[in-house]
This record gives structure tokens, sequence and C-alpha cells, in this order.
């Protein structure tokens, strides 16, 4: 997943709450989906997934 | 065959050609060219290819010479003033002095060069770009990409040895937060003549794996403010403006902006400047993420607050509306009851005022019935008195009057009266028991019994 695809479903989620339309059945799914998006997004900020080999490699192709 | 041509030795022909041009270009000239090639020697001197150029066709060349001390009083000075050493491709005027050398042949030997015609080329060529990348539309199409929430992926086109490289990959290596950024550096030529080609072969390069970046930046520095001319380069600017990401410099200088900076997607006045952007972008990111988790908590609560206030107002709506429904129906109740004791009360007064009525009715009816019977049987009795007296004297009357009928039908009598009565076998003759022949036939009178034989039985006639 990327980091705006995160982002923005992390904020939608905030949104939603701020307007009340989430009820107290989906209280836990969302908060619970909530915690995974700011988890993501955090080990977004402090790691890297880009492959400096693959990169040389696709340069010389 | 006599030789009456006149031969010259080469070193009369060029002394001749000599004295022929220095007696006829005694004076220096301004002379505007393009500088092609700069040919540096070891010497120190420069012998540099002059060239004039019309639609891009050379139509006129000369080859020049700079003495060393001429070649060192003039970079100064444009370093001075144009902020540029002599560059290899630009427009320059020169102050030049034919000359012809013996062995070198003709040349113009360049005594000056004017640093201001220079920067107004500069300036001139800066100006066109800007217009030219307007008329096409696209000054403004780098500024115009989306620009990544994250950009945590840099190219970054700089030198190895640059301060300003150095400078960057500081701020963003050790910043507290322990952001990390990835980023690969693509090596060129950052100022001078070869800046805008290497620059642009290496965005090409970028381009080519351009899905592993975010952003692109071009970053030098501690280079001193020369050599930048390069960043006003039409074919560069170009390059950048059409670049898939955004293309951020920090170019670290403070004189006027280059070209390549404006148009750039955003331009930082240091290396070091443009690092903190970087950072500030992840705290932009960051920031959201933890207001986030607060905001998800509070209303989480609120929420759950509410949803429990809401819960016991409904409890307790429940319970008055249960107790107040309880309160009704056991009033209800109540009234009914009342109401019912009532209607019995009243039905039961009622009837026992109708009973009371229907008894002294029925008495008083009673009374007057036996009353009456009484009357009826005294008028009955009295009735039965006079009918009896009278019943019994009809009765002896009808007795007597039977007596005498008895009495006058007695057969006796009849036969006293000179009647017979004639039988068969003890049976009266009648239409059933006619005689026949010589039966006998008993007769009895008051007096006899006559035994009689048959002889004739006639029908009497019926009168």
């Amino acid at each position: 997943m990327k980091y705006t695809e995160a982002f923005e479903e992390l904020q939608r989620i905030v949104k939603d709450m701020e307007s009340g339309d989430i009820s107290v059945d989906d209280l836990s799914v969302k908060v619970k989906r909530a915690a995974e998006l700011i988890t993501l997004c955090k080990a977004k900020l402090t790691a890297t997934e880009e492959d400096v080999n693959q990169i040389l490699k696709e340069l010389e192709e | 065959m006599s030789d009456t041509r006149k031969i010259f030795s080469l070193a009369q022909v060029v002394s001749s050609i000599k004295k022929t041009i220095e007696e006829r270009y005694q004076q220096t000239y301004w002379v505007k060219a393009e500088m092609h090639k700069l040919n540096v020697y070891p010497s120190g001197h420069a012998f540099p290819e002059l060239v004039h150029k019309e639609n891009d066709r050379i139509v006129a060349q000369m080859g020049g010479a700079i003495w060393k001390h001429n070649l060192e009083r003039i970079n100064k000075l444009f370093v001075e003033v144009v902020k540029e050493p002599l560059t290899e491709g630009s427009t320059l005027l020169m102050q030049v002095k034919i000359t012809f050398n013996e062995t070198f042949g003709l040349s113009l030997q360049i005594l000056d060069i004017d640093p201001n015609f220079t920067l107004g080329e500069l300036q001139r060529e800066r100006d066109e770009t800007l217009k030219r990348l307007q008329q096409e539309g696209v000054l403004n199409a780098n500024q115009f990409l989306p620009f990544p929430l994250l950009p945590k992926r840099i190219a970054i086109i700089s030198a190895d040895t640059s301060k300003g490289l150095s400078d960057f990959m500081k701020v963003l290596t050790t910043n507290p937060w322990g952001y990390v950024f990835f980023t690969q550096l693509f090596p060129a030529y950052l100022q001078g003549d070869q800046a805008s080609d290497s620059i642009q072969k290496q965005l090409q390069r970028i381009r080519k794996v351009k899905d592993h970046f975010d952003v692109v930046v071009i970053v030098r520095g501690g280079g001193g403010e020369v050599g930048l001319s390069c960043y006003n380069n039409y074919a560069l600017c170009r390059a950048i403006v059409d670049f898939p990401l955004p293309v951020l410099t920090g170019i670290g200088h403070s004189t006027n902006l280059t070209v390549a900076e404006m148009i750039a997607y955003r331009n930082a006045i240091t290396p070091t400047e443009l690092a903190d952007f970087f950072i500030q972008a992840f705290h932009n990111f960051s920031v959201p993420i933890k207001e986030a988790r607060k905001l998800l908590r509070t209303y989480s609560e609120n929420l759950l607050k509410l949803e429990k206030e809401r819960f016991e107002t409904a409890v307790n709506r429940m319970k008055q509306t249960a107790q107040l429904y309880i309160e009704r129906k056991r009033g209800l109740i109540l009234r009914t009851a009342e109401n019912m004791r009532l209607t019995v009360n009243q039905g039961l007064t009622r009837k026992r005022t109708q009973l009371e009525s229907s008894r002294s009715e029925l008495k008083s009816d009673l009374l007057r019935s036996f009353d009456n019977q009484h009357a009826m049987l005294v008028r009955q009795a009295e009735k039965l008195n006079v009918n009896t007296a009278v019943f019994f004297e009809r009765q002896q009357l009808q007795l007597e009057h039977l007596t005498n009928i008895c009495h006058l039908l007695d057969p006796q009598r009849i036969l006293q009266r000179g009647y017979a009565i004639a039988r068969i076998n003890n049976k009266v003759i009648d239409a059933e028991n006619i005689p026949q022949g010589t039966v006998e036939i008993q007769i009895e009178t008051s007096e006899f019994e006559v035994l009689a034989q048959h002889l004739a039985t006639k029908k009497k006639e019926k009168l």
C-alpha cells in the first residue's frame, strides 16, 4: 500500500469520526483499521524499500 | 627555356604579408565573435577558435591568441563582473589586433574582452530562455505537478565532492526524528560549460527509473558564485519543466535567480534549506498522523460516552414510561373497580327497590286475587246451592218421565194390548230371519206361548 493511500484512508476515518458518521458497531473495526494505517504511515517515515541494485540494473537496461 | 619567373622564398612572402598586414591593420578593433574553443595550453596561453555563425552555420572562422597575462586579467575581471569565467560557446566582444606570425600565420590577438557585453549576452540568454518557455506554455509545467505526500525517495543530481551535497545529506541523515530518506546520487557537472549537458544526461537516466523516485533535486554549493549561467540554458530548463517528477533546486548562490531555479518545482537558496524543506514535508505527514491518533482516541471516547449517556437516558425513560404506564393502568383499574362497585350498588338498590315494589304489588295482587277467588267461591257456592236444588228437581222430573216411558214400553204391556212376537228358533222374524218352508214358529202373547207351523210369508207393502 502506498503511503498516500494509507494517509488518505486514515484522514477519511478521522473525518468520519469527527462528523459522527461512525456508529458504535463500526467503531472497533474503524479504530483497529486506523491503528494499522498509523503503524503503516509511521513505518513509511522511518523505513526504505527501494533497492539500489535494482535501480542500477534498470539504468543499464 | 629561360626562367624569367621571379621566385620568392617563403620567408620573403611571409615577411611581405606580415608587412602588408601590419601596415594595413595598425589599430586595434572591437570584434564580436563566438568563442568556439578556448584551447588553453600548458604554457598558460590560449588559442581560441573564433567563429561567426548564421543560422547555426559557420560563415567565418579564425584562430585567436590570448597571452597568459591577458588571459589571467580577463578571467579575473569576468569572474568579478559576470560571475563566470570565460566560457566556450559564448559570444564575446573582444578587442583584437590582427597579427601575422611567420610560423602560425594570421590570427587575432585578443587584448581584452568586454565583461559587460558578456553580462548583457548572458542576461539576454536568460531573458530569451524565459520568454521561450513562456511562449511554449511550459514555464510552470513542473510546478503544476502533484507533490508527493511523503517525498522520501530522492534522486540527487550533484557532484560527489560538492559541499552542497554533503550539507544536504547531513540534514537528511542526522535528523533527530529518525526519518529515513532513500537517496541516489546521479553525478553531474554543476557549473560551467559542461553542466547543462551533464545535468540533462542525468535527468534522462533518472527518467528511466522514475518510478523508484518521488522527486529530483539539483544540489550544488561551496563552489563559489561563478559558472551558474548554465542554469539559464534553454535546453536544460526545458528538460526540467518537462520532467515527470518535481525537480527541486538548491544551488546555493546569492545573485539573481537563474531560470532553472525559477521554473523548478521549488527552489531553496541553499542545499541545507532544501533538505529542511524535505524534513518539514515529513513533519507535515507525521503530525497529522499523531493528530489522527489523538483524535481517534478522543472521538472514540466521546462516541462511547455519548452512546452510554443515550443508553442510560433510554433506560431511564423506559423505566419512567413503564412506571407511568403501570400507574395509569392501576388508576384505570381502581376507577373501573369503583365504577363497577357504584354500578353494582346502584343496580342492587334499583333491583331491591324494584323487588320491594314487586313484592308489595304481588302482595296486593295476591290479596286481591284471594278476595276475588273467595268472592267467586262464595258466588259459586251460592250458585251451587241454587243449582243443586234445580238439578235435583229436574232429575226428579226426568226420572219420572223415564219411568213413565219405561212403563209404557214394557213388552208385557204391549202384549197385553194384543200384540204377539213371532220367533224362529228363539229369534225374532225380521229381514234377517225370514221363515221358510214348514219351519216351526213360536208365537208369544201376553198369556200364551203358541207353536205354529209356517205356511207362507209375504213381504208387507210399505205404507
